[in-house]
C-alpha cells in the first residue's frame, strides 16, 4: 500500500540503498553496529541543526511581531547569527558557582538534554525516518518526555540561588499537572485511532488526518494538547519558571556556557518535538494530503517528499506558539493551576467520554463516509 | 460559586479576547517595521537640527572665531564642563589685551543644558548635532575648541540672538 | 479660614501666626502632634492629607515644616513649623500615625539632618546608609571625600531598626527585627529587570506569598538638594530634567514656576501655550512608557514595544523643539528655551490622529486580555482612605477614586482655559490604574486639540535679569507631574543661590504604598503591581 506511488525525492530511497551496500558486503553484526552509529550521528546532528534553525527563526518572527527586523548582522538577513551564538557559547566559561552542590548542579543540564534527545528519537520524520517505532510509541514519548523536569528542578535545587528554586518549583507544579492534560488528549486519539504505534497512527490518517476523523472530539483534544504542550516546554504565555520580569532567569540563573546553552537547546527542541507529536498524532505526521479516490492529485501530493509534509505541518504549529507567545501577557502560578484543573482537565475528561462514544456510535468521519 | 453559563459565557469570552489579541499580532507582522538601520542608513539619517550632541566654537575662512575669552560660559556652566584660558597680549598701541588661548570642553562632563551658548555675549559658541562622539578613550572628550593659530574676529557681530541672553555682570 | 485662625488661637494659644503667602503656625514640637492631630480631625475640612515634610537647617534651630491640605479640596493648605535648638541629638515628635506618607519623609529628614523622630516605629536612616558620617544637608556638613569613602566591599543586610518610642516611663530607645528569623527573604532588586531601576525591595516570602517588604531606596541618590544650594537658579534647572526623566518637562516647569512666582516674572502667553503643550506631551510619553512597561511586568514583551513605538514619535517632536529627547532642557525661567519650529503643529496634529487609533489597539490589544484582566482586576487594592494617608497621587491615587489632580484644584499655565476631564475611577487596582493612564492620554490629546491651533504670537521668553535673586521668603509650587504631584519648594535668603530647595517626589509616596498593597499578594502580582504604580526611581532618591 505505501509505495503505490512515485516518490522520487524520498529519503528511503538513501537508506535503503544504504542498508543493501552495507548488507551485502558486510557481516550482519558489522553492518546493523554502522547503521547504529549512522543513526546515531544523523540524530544528533539533526538535533543541533533544528535547534540552531528554530532559534534563529523565532528571533526573526519574534521581531516581525514586535515591528522589528531581529537578527540582521551576521550574514545577509543574519543568518548565521545562531551559529555565531554557537561559537560564544562554547567559548564562554561554565562559570563555577561557589556554594552549590556541585554534582547534582553539574548533572541537571545533562537530564534536561538526555530527555529531549531520547524523544527526538521517537519521532517518525518521514516515510521510513523512523529511529526507533515501539508498539507504544505514544506512551514512550510521553513517559520520557516528563523525564526533563528532573533536570529543571535540580537545576533550581542545586543552584543555591532562591530566583532559581522559586522557578524550579513553579516548574514542578506546572509540569505535572499539565502532562495530565497532554496525556488524556493524546489517550484521545489512541481511542480514536486503537493504536499507540506511531506509525500505525500515520497509516491510519492516509485518507482523513485524526482531526478531522474525530471532528469535534478531536479538534478539542488538539487545542487542549497545544495548550499543555505549551506550558510543558514552559514557554509563554506559561513561561512562569524562567519569567524574567520576577525571576530574571528562574531555575536557569547560576548557568553559563554550555551547561547554559543546553537548557536553551533543549528548550527549543521541546517545542520542535511538542509541534512533532502533535502533527504526528492529529495532523497526519509525514503523510501527504491524499483523497480517497483522487489518485491524480495524489500522486502530485507525493512529488512533495514526506519530510517535507513533515516540516511543513511542524513548522505551521511552530509558528503558532510563537504567535501565541508573543502576544499574552504572562500568567500567575495559581490562575496556571486553575487553567488547568478548573478548565482544561474536567473538559478533558468529558471529552474521552465523548471520543469513546463517537467512535462506539461508529461516528468518526471514516466511518460515516 | 459561579453557575455553569456563568462558566461557560466565561470561557468563551476568554478565548474571544485572546483571538482578538491575536489578530492584532497578526496585522503588525505584515506591516512595515519601524527599526532605523544605522549605520547603513547614514547618508538619509535626518538628525533634528536642534540636536545637542557637542559644542563647538564656528571660525570663519580667515580662521577666526569671535570668543573674547570673558568667561562667562565657564561661570555659568553648572558643573565646570568649560575652561577658558586666556593669555594677555600687548597690542600695537602698548595697551595690554586679554585673548583666548585655549577654550578647553570636557564632553563627557556636559549636560547639554545649553547655559554656555545662551549667555554667551558674542555668539563664539554653539551645539551641533553631530552626534558620534563615541571614542575609546576618556580622554579624547576633553577637546580644544579653538582651532590652532586662530584669532579673535575684529568686529563683533551685531545684536544678541535671542531674548534672555544678557549676560551676568558680576565676574 | 477665619475660624479655623481663631479656634487654633483659641486652643494653642502658643501657636505663633506667621506672616507668609500661606497660613503658617509655628509651635513648640511638645505641641506639634496634638496641634496636627487637631487638624487632621478638624470637622469642617480636615486636614487629612501631608503635601510635604520638609527639614530645614536655619543655622541655630533645626526646623521642619509640614505643608497640610485638604484632601476633598487641595487649594486649602496650612503650613505648620517646628523645630529644635538642640544639634547634637535632635528630637521631634512623629506624625506617622496621622498621616503614612511621613514614615519615609521622616526618615529621611533624619538622614539628612539628623533629626530623630519620636513614635516613629522604624527610624533607619533612608537614601543614605546606617553608617554615614555626617548629615549632608546641615550647612556644617563636612564634605571631605576622605570621611565617607567610596567602598566596594559588600556588606551584610541589617534588617534591624533602630526607633525611639514614648512610654509613660520616658522615652526608650529600642532596636527591632524587621523580619521573623526564619523568613525567606529574596531580594528584589538594587539589580533586577522589573524594579525600574536601582530599587531595592527585601521581602519575605511565604512560599508564592509576599509576607513582607521592607523599602530600600538610596542608590542613585545624587543630592540634588545639596548640589543645589551652590548653584544660581538657572543652574539649577537642569537637575529637574534628571529627577523624574519620564516628567523631564513638567518637573522643570515647575520648578520655572515657583521662580517666576518669587521674582514676580511674567511668562508671555506664546510661552504658556507651548509649556503647556509640552507638559501634556511629556505626560502622555510618561504614560506610554507606563503602559509599556506595565506590560512587560506581565510577561507582554510585544506590548512593551508597541509602547515604545508611539513614545518614538513623541520624543521626535521634542528632540526637532528643543533638541533633546529625554532630557530636554525646555523651559527657562521667565518662558521657554526654544520656540516651536514650523511644522510643530502639522506634526502634533498628526500624531493626535495616530495616537488615538493606537489607543484603540492597544485596547484590542491587551485591555481586555482575559489573561491580562486576571493579573490586573482586583490585584494591589489601594483605598481611597490609604491613598490619602500615604499621599498617593496622580493617575494611581485619581485610580483610588481621590480627585486630586493639581491641574483642576490649583490650575498653572493655561489649564483653568482648557476643558478636559479629571479621570476618576474608584476601585483602586491595577487594573484602575492602568485604564487611568490610558484615559488620561486621551485627554492630554483632547487639551492639545484645543490648544494647538491658538498659539499666539509674540515673545516665548520674557527678559529676566542677569542674575536672579530671590526676595527674602518661602516660595511653593505645585505641578501635575506623569506620576503624581510634584512640588518644588525654595527658601530664599536673597541670594542668587537657594538657602533650601526640596523637590516633593510623587514617587516616594506611590513607592511608600507598595508594601501595604502588596502584602499577601502573589510574587508575580508583586512586581504586576510595581508596574501599575509607576515609580521612577531617581525621582524618589534625588
Amino acid at each position: 500500500m505505501l509505495q503505490n506511488y512515485s516518490q522520487p525525492l524520498e529519503f528511503t530511497n538513501l537508506t535503503t540503498w544504504i542498508d543493501s551496500t552495507l548488507g551485502a558486503n558486510l557481516p550482519s553484526f558489522w553492518s546493523i553496529a554502522i547503521e547504529m552509529v549512522l543513526v546515531a550521528v544523523a540524530l544528533l546532528a539533526v538535533y543541533s541543526l533544528t535547534a540552531m534553525i528554530l532559534i534563529y527563526v523565532e528571533r526573526k518572527i519574534t521581531a516581525f511581531f514586535q515591528a522589528r527586523i531581529g537578527p540582521n548582522r551576521v550574514g545577509k538577513y543574519g543568518i548565521f547569527q545562531t551559529v555565531a551564538d554557537v561559537i560564544k557559547i562554547l567559548l564562554k566559561e561554565i562559570i563555577h558557582v561557589n556554594k552549590v552542590d556541585k554534582f547534582l548542579f553539574y548533572a541537571a543540564p545533562f537530564f534536561m538534554i538526555v530527555a529531549s534527545m531520547l524523544t527526538f528519537g521517537a519521532i517518525p520524520f518521514a516515510q521510513g525516518l523512523h529511529a526507533v517505532d515501539f508498539n507504544i510509541g505514544v506512551f514512550y514519548v510521553t513517559a520520557v518526555s516528563s523525564l526533563g523536569i528532573i533536570g529543571v528542578l535540580l537545576a533550581g535545587w542545586s543552584s543555591n540561588n532562591k530566583y532559581s528554586m522559586i522557578g524550579a518549583m513553579r516548574s514542578g507544579a506546572q509540569f505535572v499537572s499539565y502532562e495530565l492534560s497532554a496525556g488524556f488528549a493524546l489517550m484521545t486519539m489512541v481511542v480514536l485511532t486503537g493504536t499507540m504505534q506511531l506509525s500505525e497512527m500515520i497509516e491510519s490518517q492516509r485518507f482523513c488526518w485524526n482531526i478531522f476523523n474525530g471532528h469535534i472530539s478531536a479538534i478539542v483534544a488538539f487545542i487542549i494538547y497545544l495548550i499543555s504542550g505549551h506550558a510543558e516546554t514552559n514557554r509563554g504565555p506559561f513561561d512562569l519558571p524562567e519569567a524574567e520580569s520576577e525571576l530574571t532567569a528562574g531555575y536557569h540563573t547560576e548557568y553559563s556556557g554550555l551547561q547554559f546553552g543546553f537548557f536553551y537547546l533543549a528548550e527549543y527542541l521541546n517545542m520542535f518535538i511538542i509541534a512533532s507529536i502533535a502533527a504526528t498524532v492529529f495532523l497526519g505526521g509525514w503523510m501527504p494530503l491524499q483523497v480517497r479516490g483522487w489518485d491524480a492529485f495524489n500522486q502530485i501530493m507525493w512529488y512533495l517528499p514526506s519530510y517535507m509534509w513533515f516540516t511543513i505541518k511542524v513548522f505551521l504549529l511552530i509558528f503558532f506558539s510563537l504567535w501565541v507567545r508573543w502576544s499574552f501577557p504572562r500568567l500567575r502560578i495559581d490562575q496556571l493551576l486553575n487553567l488547568e484543573w478548573k478548565y482544561l482537565l474536567p473538559i478533558n475528561l468529558v471529552n474521552i467520554l465523548v471520543m469513546v462514544l463517537l467512535v462506539l456510535a461508529g461516528w468518526t468521519l471514516n466511518d460515516i463516509f | 460559586m459561579r453557575t455553569f453559563p456563568e462558566y461557560i459565557s466565561d470561557l468563551f469570552g476568554g478565548i474571544k479576547s485572546l483571538l482578538t489579541g491575536l489578530s492584532v499580532t497578526w496585522k503588525e507582522l505584515w506591516t512595515k517595521k519601524v527599526t532605523q538601520q544605522y549605520p547603513e542608513n547614514r547618508s538619509t539619517l535626518v538628525i533634528s537640527d536642534r540636536f545637542r550632541a557637542e559644542l563647538v566654537m564656528p571660525h570663519d575662512e580667515n580662521n577666526e572665531h569671535a570668543c573674547t575669552a570673558c568667561g562667562i560660559c565657564q561661570m555659568n556652566c553648572p558643573n565646570g564642563t568649560i575652561q577658558v584660558i586666556p593669555k594677555m597680549v600687548e597690542t600695537e598701541d602698548g595697551k595690554k589685551k586679554k585673548l583666548l588661548d585655549r577654550y578647553v570642553y570636557d564632553l563627557g562632563m556636559c549636560t547639554f543644558c545649553n547655559l554656555c551658548v545662551l549667555t554667551c555675549p558674542s555668539d563664539a559658541i554653539k551645539f551641533t548635532n553631530q552626534f558620534e562622539n563615541a571614542t575609546f578613550t576618556r580622554g579624547k572628550l576633553v577637546q580644544q575648541l579653538n582651532k590652532e593659530g586662530s584669532q579673535l574676529r575684529a568686529k563683533k557681530p551685531a545684536a544678541p540672538k535671542t531674548q534672555i541672553q544678557t549676560p551676568p555682570k558680576e565676574a | 479660614m477665619e475660624k479655623l485662625t481663631n479656634l487654633i488661637e483659641k486652643k494653642f494659644p502658643n501657636a505663633l501666626h506667621v506672616e507668609s503667602p500661606k497660613l503658617t503656625f509655628s509651635i513648640d514640637y511638645k505641641e506639634l502632634h496634638a496641634f496636627i492631630s487637631f487638624l487632621h480631625s478638624y470637622s469642617e475640612h480636615p486636614y487629612d492629607y501631608l503635601v510635604y515634610l520638609i527639614g530645614n537647617d536655619e543655622g541655630e534651630i533645626l526646623s521642619v515644616s509640614y505643608l497640610l491640605s485638604c484632601s476633598t479640596n487641595p487649594s486649602l493648605e496650612i503650613v505648620v513649623k517646628t523645630g529644635t535648638s538642640d544639634r547634637e541629638n535632635p528630637l521631634l515628635y512623629s506624625i506617622t500615625d496621622l498621616y503614612e506618607t511621613a514614615h519615609l519623609n521622616e526618615r529621611e529628614t533624619y538622614a539628612m539632618f539628623g533629626i530623630r523622630f519620636i513614635n516613629n516605629p522604624d527610624m533607619r536612616r533612608f537614601l543614605l546608609n546606617d553608617d554615614w558620617v555626617g548629615f549632608p544637608l546641615r550647612k556644617d556638613y563636612n564634605m571631605d571625600p576622605a570621611i565617607n569613602p567610596v567602598s566596594i566591599i559588600s556588606k551584610d543586610m541589617v534588617d534591624t531598626a533602630p526607633r525611639i518610642m514614648e512610654t509613660p516611663e520616658g522615652l526608650k530607645e529600642e532596636i527591632i527585627n524587621i523580619f521573623e528569623a526564619d523568613d525567606y527573604i529574596i531580594n528584589i532588586g538594587p539589580q533586577h529587570p522589573s524594579t525600574h531601576g536601582v530599587m531595592h525591595f527585601r521581602t519575605a516570602l511565604d512560599g508564592e506569598i509576599v509576607k513582607k517588604i521592607d523599602v530600600h531606596s538610596g542608590y542613585i541618590h545624587r543630592g540634588i538638594e545639596k548640589l543645589s544650594e551652590n548653584l544660581t537658579y538657572p543652574q539649577i534647572l537642569h537637575f529637574t530634567d534628571r529627577l523624574d526623566y519620564l516628567s523631564a518637562n513638567i518637573n522643570r516647569h515647575g520648578l520655572c514656576m515657583c521662580v517666576e512666582k518669587a521674582a514676580d516674572i511674567e511668562v508671555p502667553q506664546r510661552a504658556q501655550y507651548i509649556r503647556t503643550i509640552m507638559d501634556e506631551l511629556t505626560r502622555m510619553s510618561s504614560h506610554l512608557l507606563a503602559w509599556s512597561a506595565q506590560t512587560n511586568d506581565l510577561g507582554a514583551t510585544t506590548a512593551f514595544i508597541y509602547g515604545m513605538r508611539e513614545r518614538e514619535i513623541i520624543l521626535d517632536i521634542f528632540d526637532k523643539t528643543c533638541g533633546g529627547r529625554l532630557i530636554m532642557n525646555q523651559n527657562v525661567i521667565g518662558g521657554v528655551m526654544f520656540d516651536i519650529y514650523a511644522d510643530f503643529q502639522k506634526d502634533v496634529k498628526a500624531f493626535i490622529i495616530y495616537m488615538r487609533d493606537k489607543l484603540k489597539e492597544y485596547d484590542r490589544f491587551f485591555s481586555h486580555n482575559v489573561i491580562a484582566l486576571g493579573r490586573m482586576v482586583k490585584i494591589g487594592i489601594l483605598s481611597k482612605p490609604d491613598a490619602i494617608s500615604y499621599a498617593v497621587t496622580g493617575p494611581a491615587g485619581r485610580a483610588s477614586g481621590w480627585s486630586c489632580d493639581v491641574r483642576k484644584h490649583q490650575p498653572y499655565a493655561l489649564y483653568d482655559k482648557v476643558e478636559f476631564t479629571e479621570v476618576t475611577r474608584s476601585e483602586g487596582d491595577s487594573y484602575a490604574r492602568y485604564l487611568n493612564r490610558l484615559d488620561e492620554i486621551e485627554q492630554s490629546l483632547h487639551i492639545i486639540e484645543q490648544l494647538i491651533d491658538n498659539i499666539p504670537e509674540g515673545d516665548y521668553c520674557a527678559k529676566t535679569k542677569a542674575i536672579i535673586k530671590l526676595p527674602v521668603g518661602e516660595y511653593y509650587q505645585n505641578v501635575e507631574a506623569g506620576k503624581g504631584l510634584f512640588g518644588v519648594y525654595i527658601e530664599s535668603r536673597g541670594e542668587k543661590t537657594p538657602w533650601r530647595l526640596k523637590l516633593r517626589s510623587p514617587s516616594l509616596s506611590l513607592v511608600s504604598v507598595m508594601p501595604l498593597i502588596c502584602k499577601n499578594e502573589k510574587i508575580s502580582d508583586f512586581i504586576g503591581i510595581g508596574g501599575s504604580m509607576d515609580y521612577v526611581i531617581p525621582d524618589i532618591d534625588r
